[in-house]
């Protein structure tokens, strides 16, 4: 069994309330309710989800010793998906076009596919996708080693579904809350504001072609005024905001 | 599910703000930050930066290779008041050293290249454990930043002290 990967991308998720303990035999029995099953030679199923170890790929066991990551519990998620290649697709459909001598309706279309699935599937072999995570259970947090939208929801769907705790994703307001700065502060993120930086003339933009003559001087002023008003909307205003102004 | 706060689109400013702010504190204190714990830790921009648009209409602007951080479009950028969306991060403590992107909007961290391997470490499971122990310093020390940012931030004169320091830097 290799070792965890030291590098890629990776998303931070934290939970409230009680999750199973590693340690306890009861958390593999958790795993093991919702492990992966495969589809090899299923005819309609096209995606499967489901736990696995590290050591073993295939969902039949969850020792608690293969989830052992140090620090942290080593979960593995098997994502096997079946497709049907779209190039097989796109033969038959010409060979029958060829065959009648004219282009098929949508709902001839529709049943080619439907037929060419339940004939083709069970011999299509399933594309795997492996993807782990470290559970920190004394910190109540897990990473995800992958950053795709797919593979996030599937992931957060799983966590539900095993341990009936929905993980929320870290972001700046949340992480802010994690680090229990205190409820004076936590008020003051809820109404903080983005800081509006000066702006200086600094160097000036590349000339650019232009199909007519602008009118610069209306244009700018527009912009000032629009400027202004902002300024003038702000409720807390910085040092160089006053002397602007 | 529980419905939850995206504090992505409601706070994304803030991770630019923090990124922006890394940089700050980089050039104008050395880089050397005491987090909350007693942690001492180095970080450094590397090279990659991306700017955030001040708007939906506008463009980001992506600086890569080389010392973006030195050049006269990143200075510009900063003339116009604009916040750090992406860069690449080089932290550093003890003997250890972490590269990654911080994503600010989400405080996600992408192409993370953690330390070598301890010595010490013999089997597979050893080195296991000693990542997944590199895993969690990177993501303590990325909040841990953040919490010493967060001090300055939420004070109620943040304006007229770190934010006016910061203003007359990012004008300079």
């Amino acid at each position: 069994m290799a070792a965890i990967r030291k590098s890629g991308g990776v998303v931070v998720y934290f939970w409230d309330g009680k999750l199973a303990d590693p340690r306890d035999d009861g958390f593999a029995e958790l795993l093991a309710q919702r492990r992966f099953r495969s589809i090899e030679t299923a005819a309609s199923e096209e995606v499967s989800v489901g736990w696995v170890t590290p050591a073993d790929p295939t969902g039949d066991t969850f020792a608690n010793e293969d989830l052992d990551g140090g620090l942290a519990t080593w979960l593995r998620l098997r994502i096997d998906k079946k497709t049907l290649p779209k190039k097989w697709l796109q033969i038959y459909r010409d060979a029958a076009e060829k065959q009648r001598g004219k282009k098929l309706s949508a709902r001839e279309r529709r049943e080619l596919k439907d037929e060419l699935t339940e004939r083709l599937l069970p011999r299509t072999l399933p594309a795997v996708n492996l993807v782990d995570a470290l559970l920190y259970h004394d910190r109540k947090m897990v990473m995800l080693f992958a950053t795709s939208k797919a593979v996030r929801e599937a992931f957060t769907k799983l966590f539900f579904e095993t341990f009936t705790i929905p993980l929320e994703r870290a972001d700046p307001l949340r992480c802010a809350h994690v680090a229990k700065l205190g409820p004076d502060a936590d008020r003051a993120l809820d109404r903080l504001e983005p800081v509006r930086w000066p702006q200086h003339e600094g160097e000036q933009p590349r000339e650019v072609a232009r199909p007519k003559k602008a009118n610069v001087a209306a244009i700018a002023a527009a912009v000032a005024e629009l400027e202004s008003e902002a300024v003038g909307a702000a409720d807390d205003t910085a040092p160089w905001e006053e002397s602007e102004a | 599910m529980s419905q939850q706060i995206d504090g992505t689109e409601s706070h994304g400013f803030l991770g630019e703000e923090f990124l922006t702010w890394l940089w700050f504190r980089w050039e104008t204190d050395g880089g050397e930050f005491t987090l909350p714990g007693g942690r001492i830790v180095g970080v450094a921009l590397d090279d990659f930066l991306t700017f955030a648009a001040p708007s939906d209409d506008e463009t980001e602007q992506t600086l890569r290779r080389g010392l973006p951080t030195r050049t006269a479009e990143a200075r510009t950028a900063l003339r116009q008041g604009r916040r750090l969306r992406k860069a690449r991060l080089l932290v550093a403590e003890g003997e250890r050293q972490w590269t990654f992107t911080l994503d600010a909007p989400t405080l996600g961290l992408g192409g993370v290249k953690l330390p070598e391997d301890a010595e010490e470490c013999e089997t597979e499971q050893d080195r296991t454990a000693d990542r997944a122990a590199n895993w969690l310093a990177i993501h303590e020390i990325v909040q841990g930043l953040y919490v010493l940012f967060l001090r300055e931030r939420l004070q109620p004169d943040y304006l007229k002290s770190t934010a006016e320091q910061q203003a007359h830097w990012m004008a300079t």
